[in-house]
């Protein structure tokens, strides 16, 4: 399990990343915690590792008046313990699932949405809350909605040649309630069926907007709006019928021998009108509590 | 704007570096257990690889090898790290611990001498991962209760259903210290051998003899404690004086040694030679230096410190006193102490076997010595007595090796 040889460079420019990258043999290393698994079992053999960690342009995390920003280099441990990151209460929720401590204290968020695992929790978070990706590349650069970010298993919108600079999450907004739940055979694994949910409420306590994106069920994260699904009632015993239908549509993903499409779309549809009705009282208490 | 620093580290960012080639080695220079360490590597080259082979520090374990069984989890910049899942080319700068930072057998840390209590080692091999995850866990969260226990340390693997032991173990060390478990205990200055080749790909030195110019001029003792003390007696049937004239005589003396070759005599009672020393197929030749730093007549007792190193990057240091003194029946009781400093590949067998070995070879030692001061020669110690030597050896080891796991160290033994 050891990785092919590879050529190692640590710039100390964003530019200097970026011409390092040019020419699409080099791939960007941060964390490596998703590219060096990749490497030891030999599925990748880039020709050159470009560490992005002595950049300081990219290894912050602030708060700014459209969102949390986290830049490329910033490691999801640093962004758990981070008290500016409360802003955006579905990446603490999140967080102790992402793999396990030992992991986070050298992974980056950003790395785990440039990987796109199916099953990964930060992508989904980020589709969930609608959250806009920053690339730079040699067409300069621009931001990609999360959603339109990931293009599919391991896939995204970002090219060879193309860095991550930073994903902006949205702060939450009074009104607002999240869920976030998965199933995995051991904590921190990859999870089986995991959803995340954000229920908007207006200032009567009714549901304005419901949004829940599955992952763990498909390749990619799957985003509905599923407002109507509140139609039928508010308590999860209600939702249950209407999750259920949405599991038979959004699970597409095949059996393997950790669970059959039966059983993931059976986790999906209690996970989903669980989060979905805790989502609701959460968004009442911050409607309150505002 | 809330900027972001490691609030456990003062390391925010490493420094740049220039481009390596796959083919090239580059100097790393990193703290590893409080020590200054260099090593030489190539950039694929993971750091888990790196302290085993070329700093001798085998504590940290490897299983998977991509990230999964936490087996080599060690503490980088103040958090748990998986060392198989870090390339030291990225460690430039990096303040390292180890399982071997943690404590000595001497002065363990709470969370050894709790793992030892509740029985939470069981096979051991994930024990330096455990270890590792629950400092981590216990310095960043002290207040972590029993319950998320389970969670929290699923980040390393047990194979042996050792589980509940561990936990009551990181649960009593939790209790114990509710405003955080104490500091590495072993992190002062130590000796750390490198063997100058990254390894793996075809880059750096080979793999050879090291010359004998590369031993230092003068012999020096770690200041760190000793990885093992032997303590050995042996009555001899010639009197004291004769004795130490052979004690006295450095060239005598070292024949009588197994396995050792004086080749130099250099100014200022110091010698270079080279001893052998095999145990079933392992097998270490070390170009050594001694350097007799006393010498009392009136007492009967020399002291030399010696340093050796073979071609696998195993290291041995030591601080020998021999004493001889009247015995009974106008005989000699002989005393060897010696401070024994291991590093590398040695240091794998333990504290046990490599004091039995050391005993076994002083039983020989002082027979020859014994030969030496009736004749004023020795018969150089040939196959047979080497054989002699291992099946002795082997013999008392047994039943150690039936407690430790016969398959274990065989699978030790037949390590390249």
């Amino acid at each position: 399990m050891k990785a092919a040889p590879f050529a190692y460079v640590r710039p100390a420019t964003l530019d200097d990343v970026l011409a390092e990258l040019a020419g699409g043999d080099g791939k960007v290393l941060a964390g490596g915690q998703s590219l060096v698994p990749v490497l030891a079992m030999r599925l990748g053999r880039p020709g050159t590792l470009v560490d992005i960690t002595a950049v300081p342009a990219l290894a912050s995390a602030t708060v700014e008046k459209d969102g949390y920003r986290v830049g490329a280099a910033v490691r999801q441990r640093a962004v758990e313990h981070d008290p500016a990151a409360r802003a955006v209460p579905l990446i603490g929720m999140a967080m102790p699932f992402v793999g396990h401590r030992e992991l986070r204290s050298r992974g980056t968020v950003c790395g785990s949405l440039a990987h796109a695992d199916p099953a990964a929790e930060l992508p989904a978070v980020a589709c969930c809350l609608d959250a806009r990706v920053e690339l730079a590349g040699p067409a300069g650069r621009r931001t990609v909605p999360a959603t339109e970010f990931v293009t599919g298993a391991m896939s995204t919108a970002a090219g060879p040649e193309d860095l991550v600079v930073s994903v902006t999450f949205p702060a939450a907004a009074a009104g607002e309630g999240y869920g976030f739940a998965e199933i995995a055979r051991r904590h921190g694994d990859f999870a089986l069926a995991g959803v995340v949910t954000r229920v908007r409420v207006g200032p009567g306590g009714a549901v304005t907007d419901a949004r829940l994106t599955g992952f763990g069920v498909s390749d990619r994260p799957v985003t509905r709006d599923v407002t109507g699904l509140f139609d039928a009632g508010e308590t999860e015993h209600d939702l249950r019928p209407a999750t259920a239908a949405l599991a038979e549509e959004v699970v597409d993903t095949g059996g393997d021998t950790h669970g059959s499409t039966g059983y993931r779309r059976r986790l999906f549809g209690v996970l989903a009108a669980r989060e979905l009705s805790r989502g609701l009282r959460r968004a009442r208490d911050r409607r309150e509590t505002a | 704007m809330t900027a972001l620093s490691d609030p456990v580290s003062s390391r925010t960012h490493p420094a740049p570096r220039e481009r390596v080639a796959a083919d090239e080695t580059v100097e790393i220079a990193m703290t590893v257990n409080g020590t200054e360490a260099t090593v030489a590597v190539p950039p694929r080259a993971h750091l888990a690889d790196v302290l085993r082979e070329q700093l001798g520090l085998t504590g940290t374990h490897l299983g998977c090898e991509h990230g999964v069984c936490g087996m080599c989890t060690i503490m980088v910049d103040g958090q748990a790290a998986r060392a198989c899942l870090l390339f030291a080319v990225q460690c430039e700068g990096a303040d390292i611990v180890t399982v071997e930072g943690l404590g000595t057998p001497d002065d363990q840390h709470p969370l050894q001498r709790a793992f030892s209590a509740h029985h939470g080692l069981q096979c051991g091999f994930c024990t330096p991962g455990m270890l590792m995850s629950s400092y981590d866990l216990l310095r960043s969260t002290p207040d972590v209760t029993a319950e998320e226990l389970p969670e929290q340390m699923s980040g390393v693997l047990c194979r042996c259903t050792g589980y509940r032991g561990i936990l009551a173990a990181v649960d009593d060390v939790a209790q114990t210290y509710p405003d955080g478990v104490p500091g590495p205990k072993a992190c002062g200055h130590r000796t750390l051998v490198g063997r100058g080749s990254g390894g793996g790909s075809g880059a750096g030195a080979p793999a050879g003899e090291i010359p004998a110019a590369a031993l230092p001029e003068q012999v020096e003792l770690p200041s760190g404690p000793p990885s093992a003390v032997v303590e050995v007696t042996s009555t001899l049937r010639s009197p004291v004086d004769r004795v130490w004239t052979v004690l006295n005589d450095f060239d005598l003396l070292a024949r009588c040694l197994p396995g050792a070759r004086l080749t130099e005599v250099l100014d200022g009672d110091r010698y270079r030679g080279r001893a052998t020393v095999a145990l079933g197929p392992v097998k270490l030749s070390f170009d050594g230096l001694a350097q007799v730093v006393e010498r009392d007549p009136a007492a009967h007792r020399l002291r030399f410190h010696a340093q050796g190193a073979d071609a696998g990057g195993s290291a041995t240091r030591a601080d020998v006193v021999l004493a001889a003194e009247s015995g009974p029946d106008g005989g000699t009781v002989l005393t060897a102490h010696a401070d024994v400093h291991l590093t590398g590949r040695v240091a794998q067998f333990g504290r046990a076997l490599a004091g039995d070995v050391s005993r076994r070879m002083f039983e020989q030692f002082a027979a020859s010595v014994d030969e030496a001061a009736e004749t004023g020669s020795v018969t150089a110690p040939g196959r047979g007595a080497q054989l002699r030597l291992l099946l002795g050896t082997a013999r008392d080891t047994v039943g150690a090796l039936a407690r430790r796991g016969l398959g274990r160290l065989r699978a030790r033994l037949r390590r390249p």
